[in-house]
């Protein structure tokens, strides 16, 4: 038995044979496709002897024609069905589950695929350890398959489908799966990542760590007969046909492998691009969408992240790499008038797209954009302003690494025939071959996964974390949500849209003047209505009929305030410019949608004009809660929430500290440790965020004793694990209020 | 296979070049053709000697630029350069050179050993040195030509 299942291994390190079967009706076809051919070609001698056009034309047509037919009759003699390697998997299994005492169904469909005589040699040595692994290490022991839940049966289904041109292999065992968590550990044990990674990391991007080489993670199964091979390799040998892994888990449940495979090896599509005069062809399989951005959108959706350049597609961050760079070619532009090629002045495709874009400042693209329009003698054919002047990127993908190619055009999608490249050029990683173009040129075929290694994938690596960064930046600050209004046609305001109670819009005959003040009818009391003028150099509100009124609410009490329309909302990155306008019941100014809105500081506001009632209020509140003993630790990333927050816990009589970010409240909290009394924190936070802060308070004895309300703004954000915190609360100030009273054991 | 020709003939055939100003000469059952294509696509990253590849009837050719290859100046492409396409292997190489001359015949025994240096090229890229009437021409060693640097 155990010399049989050495038998079917050492059949995959046999040479391949070098004489194939073929069908004499193929062989026919392919007889009568040459005749055709010569009988073309003495066509197009012919015409073109005898200056013919027409008859060149028909020919040319024919030869077309008859060359297509013979291509695919070639191919089909190189084609045979996928089931030479899946009929030798049910044997595999069985000898297996003998072995190791595991019962296993093998189910096969899709026999008939077929697929290029050498693709199907390279993929049954990958296709076989897979089969085997499932049977290894993903289906358990039959005993604690049923305390599991499951049949004590364990299922295998191996599955081969045609879709987009592409065969499709899907490995499929409803075993343990594997647990990204587990992997994650391994890999950080073993030194493959850090720790940082870890937490940056989605579970499928854990459970692809096993692709990284020379990583292993489970016990080696010994005593049987059949070796253990990484799924590093298989994922390599595989890469190395050209065709893709990818894996999917749910642990305890399943594990998927799907593999895409191209049908043959020789003739690959692709999409054909260029850089200046250069042709380059970009297989198919690597490539994942095309972009065009037009000149004037450059600035907005290419960023700067360290030396590199960003995308920004669908929220997420694309590195982009420049193929000029890579393939160390000067850059050309060609100077329309003159009709001459002169390098190219810039320096890097980011170079009018400065850093300082990374924070959208409207006024300044405002003035850029203006700046372009003059034409500039010396720059009126640089390419960046002509229509010509949009940006090209070719969306790609190596394994599950994606990222952006910046090419010069892009053409059309071609079938080209890989040709080999020369010994003397094997050091030339960013190509994998060549291919004839329909001129007679030579065009190099692009290395995706090389290309993205030239970049320094570490480099690229620290970028995204970078970009990563950036985005856990804009996420705090992102989460702001304003409401904008106006006072007059040119004055422009906003207020957290947290503090926003209602907006009314009312009749001017409902405005009731009682003792001199503005007051109007609201839910069964009066509400005292306000204007901006009321608290500072700011023009009078114009009389119309109808009038808007936004109803504050501070603390128990409700302010209107009256404003002109437009009224809108807006979750905006918050960056005030505080020295400008600073002033009474002002925080700052803002450029939103391109005007310089101010923002009111409503509590400021409220106390300002409603002095009676909120100070009688202030007091009642001091003698109810002496709480003022106590001090709050609050670490929130936003400004503007910060200073929000602060004032209202610091009005309820807590003394407040406050921190930028995770790592400076954890410094002020080693500093003040016998002061704080209570953290609060936000979730999402540059360097240190909510969760690690909170892990570290909790991990440490010295600290643990301190309750942690985690502050979150995000609505949407609720697949949060509470377990790591005391409390977590939505943005509600009053309900803070709550929280904190009962767990520094105040009510 | 060379070394068998010169040490067991009488006769060699040399096809005869110019690189810039210095006269060599390869063995003619060496050549697979010679050819004016000099629309080159270059490759980035190869090393600078590697002029770029060409389409020849399907294959991908690697020219040289033989010039560069030998230590000399770079070839200029001009009205006369051309491409030999040598066998190597069991591909096809092609060296990009100045000006194509004549066919020479030559007994073995009027072949001597290279000096060290030659026209400024070094002797080991030489298999030995045909005196004619007028001048000297060395005869190129391809497999030591073509070694990996």
């Amino acid at each position: 038995m155990i010399e049989n299942s050495l038998n079917t291994i050492n059949d995959k390190n046999t040479p391949s044979s070098d004489s194939l079967r073929v069908n004499v009706s193929l062989l026919d076809t392919l007889m009568n496709l040459a005749g055709e051919l010569v009988l073309g070609r003495n066509q197009l001698l012919q015409g073109v002897y005898s200056d013919n056009s027409k008859a060149t034309d028909i020919s040319s047509q024919r030869i077309d024609m008859i060359t297509t037919e013979l291509q695919e009759a070639i191919m089909k003699t190189r084609m045979q069905p996928i089931n030479t390697v899946f009929s030798k998997f049910t044997r595999v299994v069985k000898d297996l589950c003998e072995q190791l005492n595991k019962s296993i169904d093998i189910i096969i469909e899709g026999k008939d695929v077929e697929l290029d005589k050498n693709i199907l040699e390279s993929i049954k040595d990958p296709l076989t350890h897979l089969i085997i692994n499932s049977v290894n290490h993903g289906i358990e022991m039959p005993d604690q398959r049923v305390t599991s839940g499951k049949k004590s049966t364990g299922k295998i289904s191996i599955k081969a489908f045609h879709d987009a041109g592409l065969v499709n292999i899907v490995i499929s065992d409803d075993g343990k799966g594997i647990d990204p968590q587990k992997i994650a550990e391994s890999a950080l044990s073993k030194g493959f990542i850090t720790e940082d990674q870890i937490i940056k990391m989605s579970e499928k991007q854990k459970t692809e760590i096993v692709f990284l080489p020379g990583f292993s993670s489970s016990d080696k199964v010994k005593d049987h007969s059949y070796p253990d091979i990484g799924m590093d390799i298989i994922a390599k040998s595989i890469e190395n046909l050209g065709g893709v892994i990818e894996i999917n888990s749910v642990p305890g449940a399943e594990t998927v492998i799907h593999i895409k495979l191209p049908l043959t090896l020789a003739i690959i599509p692709s999409q054909i691009i260029s850089l200046g005069s250069e042709r380059y062809a970009l297989p198919q399989i690597n490539l994942r969408e095309l972009l065009r951005v037009p000149a004037c959108d450059v600035k907005n959706r290419i960023e700067k992240v360290g030396n590199s350049d960003v995308f920004r597609l669908r929220g997420e961050l694309l590195p982009l790499i420049d193929l000029y760079k890579i393939l160390g070619i000067e850059k050309k532009y060609i100077d329309t008038e003159k009709g001459i090629e002169s390098p190219d002045r810039r320096e890097n495709i980011a170079d009018r797209r400065s850093k300082r874009h990374l924070v959208i400042n409207e006024k300044d693209i405002h003035e850029a954009d203006t700046s372009e329009t003059i034409p500039f003698k010396n720059r009126s054919n640089d390419r960046r302003v002509s229509e010509s002047s949009a940006t090209n990127i070719a969306v790609v993908s190596a394994g599950s690494f994606k990222y952006g190619l910046i090419v010069d055009d892009l053409f059309d999608s071609e079938e080209i025939v890989v040709k080999p490249l020369g010994k003397h050029l094997k050091n030339c990683k960013a190509f994998s071959g060549a291919t004839i173009m329909g001129d007679g040129k030579v065009g190099l075929i692009l290395d995706i996964s090389n290309i993205a290694q030239m970049a320094d994938l570490s480099e690229l690596v620290e970028e995204r974390k970078m970009a990563k960064a950036i985005e856990d930046t804009n996420k705090v600050t992102d989460k702001s949500a304003i409401l904008t209004f106006k006072n007059s046609e040119s004055e422009f305001f906003a207020a957290p849209l947290s503090m926003v109670q209602r907006i009314e819009r009312i009749e001017a005959s409902d405005i009731e003047l009682v003792g001199g003040a503005k007051v109007m009818q609201y839910r069964g009391g009066a509400l005292p209505l306000y204007e901006l003028s009321q608290i500072g150099n700011f023009k009078e509100l114009s009389q119309d009929k109808l009038q808007e009124v936004i109803v504050f609410k501070v603390k128990d009490f409700e302010v209107g305030l009256m404003v002109k329309p437009p009224l809108d909302a807006h979750e905006i990155v918050v960056k005030l410019d505080e020295s400008t306008f600073k002033q009474t019941a002002i925080n700052g100014s803002m450029i939103v949608n391109g005007n310089t809105v101010l923002f009111v500081d409503i509590q400021d506001m409220a106390k300002k004009l409603d002095t009676e009632r909120l100070q009688g209020k202030d007091l009642l509140v001091n003698k109810k809660t002496p709480k003022s003993d106590k001090t709050i630790l609050f670490a929130e990333g936003s400004q503007l929430i910060r200073d929000e927050v602060a004032t209202f816990l610091n009005e309820e009589g807590f003394k407040v500290v406050v921190a930028e970010d995770g790592f400076i409240a954890w410094e002020i909290l080693k500093d003040m440790s016998d002061q704080i009394d209570l953290v609060i924190t936000s979730l999402g936070m540059p360097n240190m965020d909510g969760f690690q802060l909170t892990k570290k308070i909790k991990l440490d004895p010295e600290y643990s004793h301190l309750s942690v309300i985690a502050l979150t703004h995000d609505k949407t954000n609720n697949n949060v694990d509470e377990s790591d915190f005391d409390y977590k609360i939505k943005y509600d100030l009053k309900e803070l209020t709550n929280t904190i009273s009962k767990r520094l054991n105040l009510i | 296979m060379t070394h068998t020709l010169i040490d067991n003939s009488k006769d060699v055939e040399l096809s005869t070049f110019y690189i810039g100003d210095t006269i060599c000469g390869i063995d003619i059952l060496n050549i697979q053709e010679i050819n004016k294509h000099l629309e080159f696509t270059s490759v980035p990253h190869s090393s600078d000697d590697i002029k770029g590849i060409l389409n020849l009837r399907g294959k991908i050719v690697t020219i040289f630029d033989l010039g560069k290859r030998l230590g000399l100046n770079t070839a200029r492409i001009g009205k006369n350069s051309k491409n030999i396409i040598v066998n190597s292997g069991d591909e096809h190489i092609g060296f990009l050179i100045d000006e194509i001359c004549d066919v020479v015949k030559a007994n073995r025994n009027d072949i001597e050993p290279a000096p060290s240096n030659m026209g400024g090229v070094k002797g080991k890229f030489f298999k030995g040195v045909l005196k004619t009437e007028e001048q000297l021409v060395g005869i190129l060693d391809i497999d030591v030509v073509l070694e990996e640097s």
